[in-house]
């Protein structure tokens, strides 16, 4: 597994992915042709992906997302180093925090 | 999507637009405003309000639209705004079939329908309790049963608003650049082209009533953290012109008394807070790191992913906390320590940091952090 920042990257088997992830679309690229796994909403410095490959996210703050890279690819981030992913399926969590009768997710 | 289709923009670019739309603050150019307010009313078929009446916040608005409705006035939303809304989510199902809406949705208004929402709850909640408060505590039944009435009748007057930037959401799904192949209609109707998406570049809520319609600047100031939640500690963090305002501190709602005496606040003021959620605050504000000095709070674990802390609190539950080192070093070389509170049973660093992604602890092992 990969982290960067506030986001994990874990390898799964590809039979490990849900069928209901393959019903979801594709999300879409940014203007710079990037897959954006988490945006900050202020600041605009994203976590995203460069590289040939799928986003599929379930809706919702805390929905679940896979990425599946069929060449592999680098994941980069204005405030951190980029790293390097090998070809595969990945799941992609962001960091969340405990708070007394919630959750909430935390932005770097 | 018919193929070789040139497409001006997709929909990250879209989406990206319109989440400008719905943080935008400043006035609005009242002309091009009116335009669009009275263009939305004709493709409704409307003659149009005989007058617009411009109010600083959404305070003054209500107050203005439960005068409104006191005398008489009869609102034309359903006309105005469902009906088009309607039409266009029923042209684009057409067009792209159910499952083909679906995903449009999941793509363009699903990234902003949180924020926007949350964002609208907000100012409703604030501009109920301020016209309509609570009955206090100890109010008889006579009390609570008026202010109840206040706080419906209120209510009412809010479900009348068409909410102009903060109906982003569904301007992001129905934008024409989406479906180049698609006849824009230009003319009328909610397509991102129409009166009703320039009016929400333009304004806040606004009331369409038969005779008048009353619109609302934008805020003048809008203050939120890197998650899109409201978040200021020296100020309001939304306000409109004439001084209403929402105070929160990451998303959490205080009282704007609470934040002006931050600036003071001692571990012993930490500690007998009665509620938990302004403690929080003041933890935050504080500082985990002096609170943690200040009340010589120990160590629980340490191990290769952080330290794990824990402060007892009176009646409360512990507050357990891991301290983590940012991988990559700040620009000066530096790196940034932060705390994450993670839940009071957690026994390790390692597990705590896990929890926080949603990992078991034994599983938790990045081969690469940056």
């Amino acid at each position: 597994m990969y982290r960067q920042g506030d986001v994990l990257i874990v390898p799964v088997e590809e039979a490990a992915v849900p069928p209901s992830a393959a019903a979801l679309p594709g999300q879409p690229r940014d203007a710079r042709g990037r897959l954006v796994l988490a945006l900050g909403e202020v600041t605009g410095h994203a976590h995203a992906v460069l590289g040939p490959g799928e986003l599929r996210r379930e809706s919702g703050q805390f929905g679940r997302a896979w990425l599946h890279l069929p060449q592999g690819g680098r994941v980069v981030h204005e405030e951190h180093a980029a790293i390097g992913l090998p070809r595969g399926w990945y799941r992609v969590v962001r960091q969340r925090e405990y708070v007394p009768g919630a959750v909430r997710v935390v932005a770097d | 999507m018919g193929t070789g289709t040139i497409r001006p923009a997709g929909p990250a670019e879209v989406t990206a637009r319109w989440r400008a739309v719905a943080a935008a603050t400043g006035p609005a150019d009242r002309a091009a405003a009116e335009r669009a307010v009275r263009a939305a009313y004709r493709s409704a078929g409307l003659a149009g309000p005989g007058r617009v009446l411009w109010c600083a916040s959404p305070l003054a608005a209500a107050r203005a639209v439960l005068e409104l409705r006191a005398q008489g006035a009869v609102s034309v939303r359903e006309a105005v705004r469902t009906r088009p809304w309607e039409q266009e989510r029923a042209r684009l199902h057409g067009h792209l079939g159910a499952q083909g809406w679906a995903e449009r949705w999941a793509v363009t208004g699903a990234e902003l329908w949180t924020q926007t929402q949350g964002l609208a709850g907000r100012i409703r909640g604030a501009v109920l309790d301020t016209l309509a408060p609570e009955p206090a505590r100890d109010a008889d039944r006579a009390a609570r049963a008026a202010a109840g009435a206040a706080r419906a009748t209120v209510r009412l007057a809010l479900l009348d608003a068409v909410l102009g930037q903060h109906d982003a959401p569904w301007f992001a799904a129905f934008d024409a650049d989406l479906d180049a192949d698609l006849d824009a209609d230009l003319d009328g109707g909610a397509g991102a082209g129409g009166p009703l998406a320039e009016a929400a570049r333009q304004v806040g809520w606004w009331w369409p009533y038969a005779e008048v319609a009353v619109v609302c600047e934008r805020p003048v100031e809008l203050h939120r953290d890197e998650a899109g939640r409201l978040d200021r500690a020296d100020g309001p963090a939304l306000s409109w012109a004439d001084g209403f305002a929402v105070h929160a501190w990451r998303g959490m709602p205080v009282p704007a008394d609470f934040l002006a005496g931050l600036a003071d606040v001692t571990p012993e003021r930490i500690r007998t807070e009665e509620n938990a959620e302004l403690r929080r605050v003041l933890l935050e504000h504080y500082g985990y790191d002096r609170y943690l000095a200040d009340s010589g709070a120990e160590p629980v674990h340490r191990d290769g992913t952080g330290v794990l802390w824990r402060i007892r609190l009176p009646d409360d539950e512990p507050v357990v906390m891991v301290e983590v080192v940012n991988s990559t070093a700040e620009p000066d070389g530096t790196f940034r320590t932060y705390w994450l509170r993670v839940p009071p049973s957690t026994r390790t660093a390692r597990a705590g940091v896990a929890w926080t992604f949603g990992v078991e602890e034994a599983a938790y092992r990045p081969q690469r952090e940056t």
